[in-house]
């Protein structure tokens, strides 16, 4: 990893710091959507967004076919683009572990952040929500920061039923996230992007996690569902 | 079929292209009104163009804070305490408040007849208004994920962009005059040519990208902003207008007039579908 260029708020190699990260092993992973929920109890996140979310698409020809699982959420990037594009500060690196976190006072919902996020992780919280006074802006997966603050492992980690999603401290050579790292090939989404993400894929096809070309030709029913949901989630 | 995934929304909805295009117009009026103290030609526009380039300022302000999901808030762009300079917003909004705050002295020291001080707050508010359309392109050009708005020629687009809609705008204003109207022709016919040039070469650069690039290029060129893109962006909004201005009948009052309405319907059309455009394919991912 040495090989790449660091920029100045990277906390990657930095003594004493630390630097979480998550792998997820798709070879493990099967599509419970057990993360989903615990995601959306642990944080009340609203109908129609998600912190973390499971797409998948079938590969194979049949009678040969599987489902192909990537889950996604934020990738807290070692050089987020969503900081540097917020022009009030509300969304920051925080030094100490690499967790990309929000100020929710002070975000004004100019929605640059999610214009600039690659991974089209970040969302806009409805006007009113019945247990939450955060409302009406810019959300994200925060690596379960209030957890993992307290020793404990992020909600989605703590569920999966397949050990599908680990997660540790990418400094400390001696972490289950490091040895696989280090030792099985992993991929990150859109690497041309110079985003240096924090999530790591074993056993990715980037075949599946591009833009595929049904998406200018979608169905006419997921068309439909899409204006739908258009209609119904105005950001 | 047989693929799963969820709906994401457009960051940024279809305002922020009324908000481009009413903001490019004001810049490039406010520029007019200041060449008047410089070249006599356009002195019948010295009043009626700040007047309606401020109008437009102030139709911006409220569209800009009106589409922010907590518009109270418009106040956190100017806390010293949380500006962050990484972002082209940031310099935006200050470009718009200076903006403004020198629009209103210069429209003080115009009613007080004062031409040294009118002088030197039209070159610096033409400055502050040549910001206005480079920063609504930087706004774009820094997303290095989406496809059409990440190249350098944005800013320099939504200046040329900028002067087209303007001078559209100001044959309105200022007919009658042969002069002026020979002028703001030129304005109209030299700026339109640099956009049509700029989208040749964006559309280039576009079809050979990566694979979210080529599709991007095939929703603007075929899909579904095909129509508003080619049909009324590019062919009647930009090179039908050339054409006319560059034929006899665009030298006349009547056909500078249809050939500036062209390029203002042309003008909204392009600004859509290169915001539209470059988030289209990003919602699937």
């Amino acid at each position: 990893m040495s090989e790449l260029r660091t920029s100045s708020i990277e906390t990657r190699g930095k003594p004493g710091l630390k630097r979480y990260a998550m792998v997820i092993d798709l070879r493990r992973c099967i599509g419970c959507d057990a993360c989903m929920t615990a995601c959306k109890a642990e944080f009340d996140v609203p109908l129609g967004v998600f912190r973390t979310w499971v797409p998948y698409k079938v590969v194979g020809t049949y009678p040969n076919v599987r489902k192909h699982f990537m889950p996604r959420l934020c990738n807290h990037c070692d050089d987020p683009p969503c900081v540097r594009s917020c022009p009030v500060g509300a969304t920051y690196k925080v030094e100490d572990g690499g967790f990309v976190l929000q100020h929710y006072d002070r975000c004004i919902g100019c929605k640059a952040c999610m214009a600039s996020c690659p991974y089209n992780a970040r969302f806009m919280l409805p006007k009113s929500r019945t247990y939450t006074d955060i409302t009406s802006v810019v959300d994200k997966c925060t690596f379960c920061h209030h957890r993992v603050t307290q020793g404990l492992a992020p909600a989605c980690v703590q569920t999966c039923i397949g050990r599908a999603r680990i997660f540790g401290d990418l400094n400390d050579p001696g972490s289950e996230v490091s040895r696989l790292v280090a030792t099985l090939p992993t991929q990150v989404l859109r690497p041309e992007e110079g985003t240096k993400p924090h999530v790591f894929y074993i056993g990715l096809d980037r075949n599946n996690s591009e833009h595929g070309r049904a998406v200018y030709n979608p169905l006419d029913v997921q068309a439909e569902d899409r204006q739908a949901f258009n209609n119904n989630h105005q950001g | 079929m047989g693929d799963f995934n969820i709906f994401h929304h457009m960051p940024w909805s279809s305002t922020y292209s009324i908000y481009f295009f009413t903001i490019g117009i004001s810049a490039a009026l406010f520029f007019f009104s200041a060449l008047s103290w410089f070249r006599e030609e356009f002195r019948s526009l010295r009043n009626s163009a700040f007047y309606l380039s401020f109008v437009l300022l102030a139709v911006s302000g409220v569209l800009l804070i009106g589409d922010l999901s907590k518009p109270a808030r418009f106040l956190n762009i100017m806390n010293p305490a949380y500006l962050n300079f990484t972002s082209p917003l940031t310099w935006g909004g200050l470009n718009l408040i200076s903006f403004g705050l020198v629009s209103l002295a210069y429209f003080f020291m115009m009613r007080k007849n004062d031409e040294v001080m009118s002088r030197k707050l039209a070159v610096v508010g033409s400055l502050l208004a040549l910001g206005l359309p480079v920063y609504t392109g930087f706004d774009l050009t820094v997303h290095q994920n989406r496809p059409v708005w990440n190249t350098p020629l944005m800013p320099i687009l939504f200046v040329a962009m900028s002067l087209v809609s303007g001078a559209a705008v100001a044959s309105f204003l200022g007919k009658g005059t042969e002069k002026l109207q020979a002028m703001l022709r030129g304005f109209m016919l030299w700026s339109a040519a640099a956009v049509g040039i700029m989208l040749i070469s964006l559309l280039g650069t576009t079809a050979y990208g990566g694979t979210g690039q080529e599709l991007t290029f095939m929703f603007m060129t075929s899909g579904t902003l095909g129509g508003i893109f080619i049909g009324v962006g590019i062919l009647l909004g930009t090179a039908a207008p050339i054409l006319l201005l560059l034929a006899p009948f665009g030298r006349q009052q009547s056909g500078m007039m249809l050939s500036a309405l062209l390029l203002l319907i042309g003008g909204m059309a392009l600004r859509y579908s290169i915001l539209v455009g470059g988030q289209i394919v990003q919602t699937y991912f």
